[in-house]
């Protein structure tokens, strides 16, 4: 496999690179059109598509993070947002200015009604505090396997969810929590879009995520030689949280008002349906299913508020974009479960792209393919 | 004294109702290895075709209960044959993501149809009524659910006891293909398990309306959260432990009213979910589940 | 009874069985044997239909290839299947009774199951006790009883001495025998090869999906032909 960079073929393949160094250059790859999109919205797009984009970003990194964990374990993971929550109530909590406070959580419990950090240390502790809750329910989470450790997620999300309701004093209740300072916009975001893209990419390729998804495709032959798939999916538990939780953080800081609404279902299914279309087992696929689904929401958003044609206005349509979205996931399952991207990295397309170029290489299998 | 009757009834009939659901669950599951989260949603459509149908002027009690049985059979085994059946041999994970979105894509037709606000339904109501048995006032219809409830269990287990059908279901729930090399039609098999699951749906849907009064969209989306926690905590794929896991859920759901405080009573659920959580921790093959039930089904 | 013409079963890139051709008449034993991975297994799932396979498959002038598993067995084809597959959850009964799933004439049913009992007594007294706690060679008398009950014209059976003490083997290949006499048609699949030739009036050898020899059992006793497709384990 490592072949010495002295005798590679100039020209024919890419030199072999380790596997951070590989890591890196596909994450970059595929973070490419995110920021090329990114930045045509930055120059020229009006405020609200800035914003709808920033929005796009947000639910990309969740996305991502959701990849880290479902891609590499192979088990669906339908809390996630559980931790998104987290991160944005964390930033919320200990951000907000003190004077905004004693209108909304005036009775906070520990004191914290009176603590009002800079965001560098408030989003530091905010990711500490998601990093704690995760790597408590990762040792629960990693003990199931299958079906029973995604039905402990989804109740983990309703844990979460029934405490941001049911203790107002800390997390303001069903209202919306308002007064977080807005610190960020597009350009921030998509800077840490990037970030996200290349770290979910960096523990794929890490002697750790491949263990890991190769104890996916089979358990008992991972157990005989010597994988420890508990730990495994532990780790990716916790970075995934992170990463959520890091979104979360952003989406605060970002939008300014956050509710615990925001970080439920909708959220769940919208981030859950973005990566299954691109595909779950590559970042690349998650990505791509982001991009896509965050256009084609945009358009059904249009249509089920309403659309005028030539003075007709079409009645609203409230859940139609919910609709939508279950069915991609229930087409995608029926007709290509592996998603758009299946199993390959978007440097696996160029690399295949490369090797069906040069001549007397056609016959090369891609490993990637058979499955 | 009176309490702790009343609670106990109160307790009884929760699991009843969870233990209904999740059968119908495990049901599926057991034989196909389907994690049937839009199991929910048929309770929410039988629910839907009741209200129309009342709508119409049938809205007798007994009608009532009839059609809401008969709707979610038909909803049952009609998803069966647009959704499940495409996946029916993929891994489960394929399986639980199509229900998933299947889940989703009825609860928003729900919304889109009919309307995203609760609907009253009070055909139901004359069902609830509170009984004085000597000193002990106990209400009507958490005796009939209970009733109602084990009468079901006890039909389910004759017919997988005795019918040559329910053996094959048995039989199917451990070796697919060995059942068909017995020259029985896979497809009936697995139309039997939806129909027994839309029988069970719609007894529970019954309940429900009667206790809520009314039907909203997501309704069946937390129901069916709690039991598959049910069937979880018994072990999934074990129809027994689903059936043991729901009464057991009920238990701990009054037992946590009872026991927090009155303004934590929103956090009952979150409780509920914990002790269940912790339960796994100690077995997480579930009580009443073996290893073989626990991981991924492949076929 | 049972013809094959130009059989082939692919599993991806791999051909597990390549244009066989096959023939029995009523009454009549064929002996698949071979090494590991010859083919064999994958024959007698062609026939059933559990794998997809081209080629036809003809029961009794009928040409079944196309029709599904459910739609083969009702036409008169059994299997006891590699490693018994009995119900470990079902009783011994409940397990004849899935035997006799397409049957209809109950009394016929009751004596089908009363004569299985007395030929293989062990069965009649654990006949309520869950298959799974059976052992090996009781598991497979009730497979081949289970195949039986439908009354097919075929029976496929795939390793019934697998794993089971030479007695035991040997008993189940009288009754195999006792079948045969009656005029049912076997196709059997063996790894022991003096067992298997005891009754067969055929012996097809395979090898990497093809047929490599093809004789009575006399010819291939009497030839070096043993040694060279079975080695010394074949006896």
């Amino acid at each position: 496999m490592k072949q010495d960079l002295d005798t590679a073929p100039a020209g024919a393949v890419a030199a072999p690179l380790p596997w951070w160094g590989r890591a890196l250059a596909g994450g970059a790859l595929a973070a490419l059109p995110v920021i090329v999109i990114g930045l045509i919205v930055l120059m020229v797009a009006p405020g609200w598509v800035q914003n709808l984009t920033a929005m796009a970003l947000i639910n990309l990194m969740i996305v991502v993070g959701l990849q880290i964990y479902s891609g590499n374990s192979g088990i669906v993971h339908l809390g996630h947002s559980a931790f998104v929550g987290l991160g944005a109530y964390g930033m919320a909590i200990l951000t907000t200015p003190l004077v905004m406070k004693k209108l909304s959580i005036p009775n906070a419990p520990f004191g914290l009604a009176g603590v009002e950090l800079h965001w560098l240390p408030g989003a530091a502790l905010a990711l500490l505090v998601v990093g704690v809750i995760a790597w408590i329910s990762a040792r629960v989470i990693a003990r199931l396997s299958g079906i029973a450790a995604t039905i402990v997620s989804l109740a983990f999300l309703m844990v979460i969810h029934s405490v941001f309701l049911h203790w107002p004093a800390l997390f303001k209740g069903n209202q919306g929590f308002f007064g977080i300072p807005k610190l960020i916009g597009l350009p921030e975001l998509l800077l840490a879009a990037c970030a996200v893209i290349l770290i979910a990419r960096l523990f794929r390729e890490s002697p750790g995520g491949l263990q890991l998804r190769a104890s996916a495709q089979d358990q008992k032959a991972a157990d005989a030689i010597g994988i420890d798939s508990r730990a495994l999916r532990r780790h990716a538990w916790i970075l995934s949280a992170l990463v959520c939780g890091l979104a979360g953080i952003l989406f605060a800081v970002f939008s300014g008002t956050i509710s615990p609404r925001l970080f439920f279902f909708q959220q769940v299914m919208l981030t859950l349906a973005m990566l299954i279309l691109g595909g779950m087992a590559s970042v690349s696929g998650a990505v791509a299913g982001a991009v896509i689904l965050s256009l084609v929401l945009e358009l059904i958003r249009n249509i089920e508020s309403g659309v005028t044609i030539g003075g007709v206005t079409t009645p609203a349509l409230l859940g139609l974009s919910g609709v939508a979205l279950g069915m991609v996931i229930v087409l995608c399952m029926a007709l290509r479960p592996q998603g758009l991207l299946g199993h390959r990295e978007a440097d696996d397309f160029l690399e295949k792209w490369r090797v069906s170029r040069t001549p007397g290489r056609n016959d090369r299998r891609d490993e990637n393919a058979t499955r | 004294m009176e309490y702790l009757i009343q609670q106990l009834l109160n307790a009884l009939a929760f699991g009843a109702e969870y233990a209904l659901i999740a059968l119908g669950l495990a049901v599926v599951f057991s034989i196909m290895g389907l994690v049937n989260f839009a199991h929910g949603e048929v309770i929410a459509g039988a629910a839907y075709a009741v209200l129309l149908f009342a709508g119409l002027g049938f809205g007798a009690p007994l009608l009532v209960i009839g059609l809401a049985i008969a709707a979610a059979i038909i909803m049952s085994v009609a998803l069966e044959r647009v959704a499940f059946r495409p996946v029916r041999n993929a891994p489960v994970t394929t399986g639980l993501l199509t229900a998933f979105g299947v889940s989703i894509v009825l609860q928003n037709l729900f919304q889109l149809l009919v309307s995203p606000r609760p609907q009253a339904f009070p055909a139901l109501n004359g069902l609830n009524v509170t009984w004085h048995l000597g000193p002990w006032a106990i209400s009507s219809l958490q005796v009939m659910e209970l009733a109602a409830a084990l009468l079901a269990m006890l039909a389910l287990s004759a017919f997988l006891g005795r019918s040559l059908l329910g053996i094959a279901m048995r039989a199917a729930s451990r070796d697919f293909s060995t059942v068909r090399l017995m020259g029985i039609k896979a497809n009936r098999v697995v139309a039997a398990a939806f129909v027994i699951s839309g029988a069970l749906a719609g007894i529970a849907c019954v309940f429900i309306l009667a206790r809520r009064g009314g039907v909203t969209p997501d309704m069946g989306f937390s129901l069916v959260l709690k039991a598959f926690v049910a069937c979880v905590i018994g072990g999934f794929g074990s129809l027994f432990g689903a059936a043991a896991g729901g009464m057991l859920l009920g238990f701990i759901e009054v037992g946590l009213l009872v026991l927090l405080p009155q303004e934590m009573g929103g956090l009952k659920d979150a409780l509920t979910y914990v002790i269940v959580t912790m339960i796994l921790i100690y077995r997480p093959e579930g009580l009443f589940g073996t290893r073989r039930d626990l991981g991924d089904k492949e076929f | 009874m049972l013809r094959l013409e130009t059989v082939s079963v692919q599993y991806g890139p791999v051909r597990a069985v390549r244009d066989l051709d096959l023939a029995a008449g009523a009454g009549a034993l064929i002996a698949l044997l071979g090494p590991n991975g010859a083919g064999k297994t994958s024959t007698i799932a062609a026939i059933s239909g559990l794998v997809p396979a081209t080629g036809r498959i003809m029961l009794a002038g009928e040409d079944i290839s196309r029709l599904p598993v459910e739609d083969r067995i009702k036409r008169g084809i059994a299997v006891a299947p590699e490693g018994r597959r009995i119900f470990a959850n079902l009783t011994v009964a409940e397990n004849l009774r899935m035997g006799a799933a397409l049957r209809r004439d109950a009394t016929g049913v009751r004596q089908d199951t009363d004569r299985y009992l007395s030929l293989f007594p062990v069965l009649g007294e654990r006949i309520n006790q869950h298959a799974g706690t059976l052992s090996g060679g009781e598991q497979q008398m009730l497979a081949i009883a289970r195949a039986m009950m439908s009354r097919p014209k075929v029976l496929l059976l795939d390793e019934p001495s697998l794993g089971l003490a030479p007695l035991i083997v040997a008993r189940i290949f009288d009754f195999i025998g006792q079948l045969k006499a009656e005029g049912l048609t076997v196709i059997l699949v063996e790894q022991n090869a003096a067992q298997a030739m005891r009754f067969a009036d055929q012996v097809c050898v395979l090898a990497s999906g093809r047929v490599s020899y093809r004789g009575s059992p006399a010819d291939l006793a009497g030839a070096d032909v043993m040694k060279l497709y079975l080695g010394d384990a074949g006896m």
